[in-house]
Formats: C-alpha cells, structure tokens, sequence
C-alpha cells in the first residue's frame, strides 16, 4: 500500500518539476502593431493574421456585380430579373473566433451587388426564408407599393418588386421591417447601382459597403469594416495597376455610430455623391458619410506600392475598417 | 445482541435512504436524455481578475466564472483591438484562468480600458484608473514592505501598550470602562473588516463565487473555530501557567493580528495598484488607528502581574501581520485570498468581543448597563470612528 502511494506521489511530482516531459510544447510568434516580435507557449488572438472559415469572400464581393436574368421587354426595353432569398438563422465567422448571427440577401452580408442600366425594368422575386417578416426595401424611384416598407413578406412568403431603373447612381437597398436597426444591425442591406445609359469610363470597378457588428447588443459596435470583414483587406490587400482608373461605389450602411468616413492615401479622388451627377462634386483623399449615405470615387495611382485607405476615425479604423491597395506598375497594360 | 444490530442497520438505513433518493433525483434531471430543465439561455462570462503592467506588455488574468466552457479570441485595450497571446491556451472551462498577453507601450499613471471578448462575440472589460509598473518580488521591496509593516502594525500596538500602568493605577469602574472599549474597539475593527471583505467581493470578484455568502461563512466558522479553541484555553488556564486575563489577552493579539493582516493587504495591493499617495495616507491612518489597538491589548492585563517579555510577544503578535500582510497584498494579491483573510479577522474580532462581553459579565456587571460599560462602548465606536476619517 505504501509503496504504491509512494510512487504516485513521487510520478505526480515528476509532472509538476519537468512538464516539459508530458506536455509538448511549442512556441508561436506573432507581430505587434509596432512591429515587435512576440513569443508565446499559448495561442495568439490576433483578428489581422489569424486564419478564419471565410464563408463570404470579401475579396470576391468587391468586384462582383450582378446583372440578373437578361430579356427583352416587347418594347424593347431591357427586363433585369433577380431572385433574392431572405434568412435569419446563420452563425458566421465575422473574424477569427467569433461567431455572429447574421441575417442574409443570398447567404451573403453584405446582399448581392444589383446592377442595372438606366431605364431598364427590374424585377426582384424575393422569397423570405427567415424566421421573421422581411422585405426589400430600394432606395431610388419606384411606386409606392414597390416600396418594402408596408408590404411585410412574412416567413416563406413571396414577393415581387417591380420597377424602373431610376435615377442613375449609386444605391442601397435593405430590409425595412421593425426593429429596422436590428435587420439592419444584422445584415440584410446591400448595394443597387444604376448606370448611366451611356455607361461610365472604363475602370477598375469595386463596391464597398462600410459596415459593422454590434456582436453585444450593448447598441456599439465591436468590430466596423469596408466589406464586413474587419482587417481582411489589410491581411490580403486589393491588387490594383498603376495608371488605371480605379472607381469605388462606395455606400455607408453602418448602424449606430452617426458618422463615417474614408480616407486614401498618397493620392486623392474624384467623389460623385450619391452618383448621380457626372461632373464630380470634389477632389479630395476625405468625405464623410451619414447613415446610408453614398457615393462613387474615381483615382488613379501613379506610383506603385502599398496605400492604405481607412476610416479616420481611428475608433473604426483600429476595429477593422482598415485596408490597403496594392498598386503594381501597369508597364505591361496595353494601350 | 440481534436485536440491536437490526437497530443498528436500521439506523444507517434510514440515514442512506433518503440520500439515495437525492441521487436519483440528481441523476434524472442531469443524466443522459434528460430535457427536463434544458429551459432558458445560459450566457458565457468571463471575469477579469487582474491586470498587470509589466515592461512594454499589459498581462491580464480572466477566469471563465460563467456556466460554460468559452474561447477567448480578442483582445482590446482602450476599446482597440491588439494582436495577443493567451497563455496556456484559449479554452477556458467553467473556473478556468488564463493569462492574456498584450503587448502595449503603455503610460504611467493614465487609465486604461482592458477590453477581453469571447467567441460570442461579448466583450467584458475592466477600467484600470492608473497603469503602474506591477511589482516583482525582490529583496528591497519585501525590506520596505517589511518597514512599512512596522510603522503601521507593531509600533503603534506598542505605543498603545505604553498606556498599560496608567490603566493599572484606575479604580475598578474605570477598568471595566477600558475593558468595554477594548470591545468597543473591537466591534468598530470588526464590522470594518467585514465591509473591507464585501466591498473586494462586490468589485473584484465574479458573482458566480457568492461574495457576500463567501464572507459570512468565512466570517462565522472563523469565530466558530476560535470560540471552541478560545473557550478550552480559558477553562484550562487556571491549570496551566496561563492566567485569565493573559489567555484572554492572547485573543485579543491573535484577532488584531489577523486584523492588521488585513490592513498590510489594503497597504500592499495600493502600493502595488500604484496608487501612492492614497498608501501614504493609509500609513499614516493606520498608524494613528492602531494605537487604539494597544490599549485592547493591555487592559485585559491590567490586574494581573506584568511581564515585559510578555507584553512584548503580543505587541507583536498583534502588530507583526501587518508585514506579512503588506508583503501578500503587493506581491500576490487576489481578491479571493483578500476575502479569505479579512473575512477570518473578522471572525476572530467578534470572537474576542464575546469574550471581552462574558468577561465583564463574570466581573459583576450581569447586564452590562452600568455607565463604564455603556460609555466604554460607545467611546470605543467613536475614537475608531474618528481616526478611520484620518484614512
């Protein structure tokens, strides 16, 4: 019996003077904000360079437009048909390790880019697969019933929003059911855009949503971003080409905090508000965005290199809403 | 012979049977395939227990104190998010600790917001009014503790202890009147150390540990435990060498020390939280305050025969913890450690009270309303009342 207890005690006591011995230990590095280097035995929580499920792809969002079901009208106007799937139940990663319900146009946040050209007729067959009453509600000009504010679709119900295409610019659409701040807090918005019918200049094109997530409740936001993912355009940075016109339809769907705002580096751009004029109204590395507020900015590099762009509220921008271009020389471009 | 073994068997029966019963019970509504009390939404928490600013790092201890395991994935200092380590890793089980590593250039003396948030999403964060260098423990810092210690706990107890011939030379109602402010004293040091204990409790730590029923049954098995041991000391004094009034005088020792172990706690983590000037004043407080203590000491002795020896060896058993104390609260403080303590003191203090009470009851006054009592009482209140302003 003694010796039995003997040995335990003095095998227990082997483990708390070598852990080393049973426990494998490896040791991780990770980089600070100021560039020292850090050693650790633990884990790194780090939401810049930590790998997360990307399940929505920011980097495919920015340039993905999508144009619809294309017919011909009989009077030979252009038809645009899109379905749009509302739900309310999915768990995502909005950066690495946390998990946040949110609330989807066709699974992503934020929804599909719409696009359409000027006077075309759009047709959006939306079906709510929520748990809860949604609707599409379209900024621009439409007829009052086409308006998704008083026409509730309720869980698996059905819809058809019908419009014409006007005014050219660039605009946002998002649920319009009470508690609005919480279906928008939790993601149901996306960006339409309409384009002029004699089209703009050829660009680079990309759509960012300034967005966040109140991931608490406590009415603040955690975490804020261009594209919902906070840092992910710092961890992978948007390759653009030097000499090429850049053309950003940029669009503020950020709840609770009143204001917003996006600031360029090493260079300054045109800014059409809202986009529907095609004279710019400023040049300028520097605009201010209210709730919903939007724009379309155009610039072009010179220089090759990395430039970030970020929210001047460095609140916002410390929280995520921080990227950089990767301008890489265009010798090889064609002219 | 039979017969009282069944009795015997039923006896433990009857004592297992309704235990049994409670199994069962527990075993239904936990056991596998039970949703019986799968109501309601348990929400994770996180509590932060200590944040220390070491050199170009801030290192914060969070315990998950919720109802379920969580990760921790962020952290934020003055509502920025910060590349960090967690150490040994970030799963936190119920009860689990972790340190959380950030590295941050901070500033001396500036407030700082530790914000930790677990994989929900929620964020849970604790305000530091002024960052600090946290201290390491060294030879030099434990001698000045040590020094600090004995300003505050042992000279004091021993200028009190000075008063001990005056209290000599007074008449019979005058030394039932020092007897009852000794209690009175005593009362004051006690609900003192009780409030000390709830308010670390209420500030520090999580709900989930119970902070007010922590204290009371600390509280209360700590006079329990000493009441037993104090009461076969007094029986047995008239035997051994201990007199009464030294058996007595010894309790009184043995509560202010744990006392002014409490005090050393409160002079070490303000030291430690970097908040010097607030420890200067409580120096100077104490100091003034623990005076008082040595008059509980020396009029317990005051008809018997004096040793210097004696007096001595309780002065310093009284004042002495205070060292340890301030050495505990600087180095490793933790709030649960500091309820411990100043939740036994408290016990202990009302122990002695009870004592002090018998004892003037035992002297004559059966119902301890003669004016030496009464105004010993409440002189008592008063005096400590008066020189706790000073802290």
């Amino acid at each position: 019996m003694l010796t039995v207890i003997v040995a335990a005690v003095s095998i227990s006591l082997l483990y708390f003077v070598f852990p080393e011995l049973t426990e494998a230990q490896t040791e991780k590095t990770f980089v600070t904000h100021s560039g020292a280097i850090i050693k650790t035995t633990g884990d790194i929580i780090d939401p810049v360079y930590l790998p997360q499920t990307v399940e929505f792809d920011p980097q495919k969002y920015l340039r993905e437009f999508s144009y619809g079901h294309i017919s011909t009208l009989d009077d030979g106007r252009t038809l645009r048909e899109f379905t749009i799937i509302a739900e309310d139940d999915k768990i995502m990663e909005i950066s690495p390790g946390v998990f946040y319900n949110v609330w989807t146009f066709n699974g992503t946040v934020p929804g599909p880019t719409i696009r359409a050209t000027e006077g075309d007729l759009v047709r959006i067959h939306f079906i709510n697969n929520g748990k809860r009453s949604h609707t599409m509600h379209f900024h621009g000009i439409h007829q009052a019933n086409m308006d998704g504010v008083f026409e509730s679709v309720g869980p698996g119900g059905k819809f058809t929003y019908e419009w014409d295409a006007i005014p050219v610019g660039v605009h946002p659409y998002h649920c319009h059911v009470m508690p609005l701040e919480e279906h928008i807090a939790h993601g149901l918005y996306g960006v339409y855009i309409v384009d002029p019918k004699e089209g703009r200049p050829k660009a680079d094109e990309m759509v960012m949503v300034l967005n966040g997530f109140d991931t608490d409740f406590d009415t603040e936001n955690n975490f804020y971003a261009a594209n919902s993912i906070p840092f992910y355009y710092q961890h992978h940075p948007i390759q653009i080409n030097t000499n090429e016109l850049v053309r950003i339809y940029v669009v503020n769907m950020l709840e609770f905090d009143p204001i917003n705002n996006f600031h360029l580096h090493g260079n300054l751009y045109y800014y059409y508000p809202t986009g529907t004029d095609t004279v710019p109204f400023t040049f300028t590395d520097m605009i201010t965005l209210s709730q919903s507020e939007r724009g379309i900015m155009e610039f072009e590099y010179t220089y090759p290199g990395k430039y970030l762009f970020h929210a001047h509220k460095v609140e916002f921008s410390e929280k995520g809403w921080v990227g950089i271009f990767l301008a890489k020389n265009s010798d090889d471009k064609v002219e | 012979m039979e017969v009282k073994n069944t009795s015997k068997v039923k006896l433990v029966a009857s004592g297992i049977i309704p235990f049994a019963f409670l199994v069962i019970m527990i075993a239904y509504i936990f056991g596998p395939g039970s949703d019986l009390i799968d109501l309601g939404v348990s929400l994770p928490e996180i509590t932060i227990e200590k944040v220390e600013f070491l050199d170009s790092e801030i290192v914060v201890t969070v315990r998950n104190t919720g109802p379920m395991a969580v990760d921790v994935v962020m952290a934020d200092v003055n509502d920025r998010i910060h590349p960090a380590a967690i150490e040994p890793d970030k799963h936190l089980e119920r009860f689990e600790t972790a340190v959380v590593r950030i590295p941050f250039l901070w500033n001396v003396a500036e407030p700082y917001l530790i914000g930790i948030t677990t994989d929900d999403g929620t964020r849970f964060e604790k305000e530091v009014e002024a960052a600090a260098p946290s201290l390491e423990p060294n030879l030099e810092l434990a001698g000045f503790f040590a020094i600090i210690g004995t300003y505050v706990g042992i000279i004091p107890v021993m200028i009190g202890l000075l008063w001990l011939p005056f209290i000599r030379r007074i008449s019979k109602s005058k030394y039932h009147f020092f007897l009852a402010l000794t209690a009175g004293l005593l009362l004051f040091l006690g609900i003192d150390a009780t409030e000390e204990a709830l308010e670390v409790s209420q500030d520090t730590l999580a709900d989930s540990f119970n902070g007010v029923l922590l204290v009371a049954t600390v509280v209360l098995l700590s006079f329990l435990a000493l009441y037993y041991a104090g009461e076969r000391l007094v029986q047995n004094s008239s035997l051994g060498r201990m007199t009464k009034p030294v058996a007595v005088a010894l309790m009184v020792s043995i509560g202010i020390g744990l006392h002014n172990f409490g005090e050393g706690l409160a002079i070490g983590a303000a030291i430690g939280l970097g908040q010097v000037a607030l420890s200067t004043f409580l120096i100077v407080g104490f100091a003034i305050h623990n005076t008082t203590e040595g008059i509980a000491i020396a009029s317990p002795l005051a008809k018997g025969k004096q040793m210097i020896r004696l007096l001595a060896g309780l002065g310093i058993l009284a004042g002495a913890p205070a060292i340890f104390g301030a050495w505990v609260g600087g180095f490793v403080y933790s709030p649960f450690t500091a309820i411990i303590f100043l939740s036994i003191g408290a016990g202990a203090i009302f122990q002695v009270i009870v004592i002090l009470i018998r004892w003037l009851q035992d002297e004559g006054d059966k119902k301890l309303s003669s004016t030496a009592v009464v105004s010993g009482l409440a002189i008592g209140m008063l005096v400590m009342y008066l020189t706790s302003i000073l802290i």
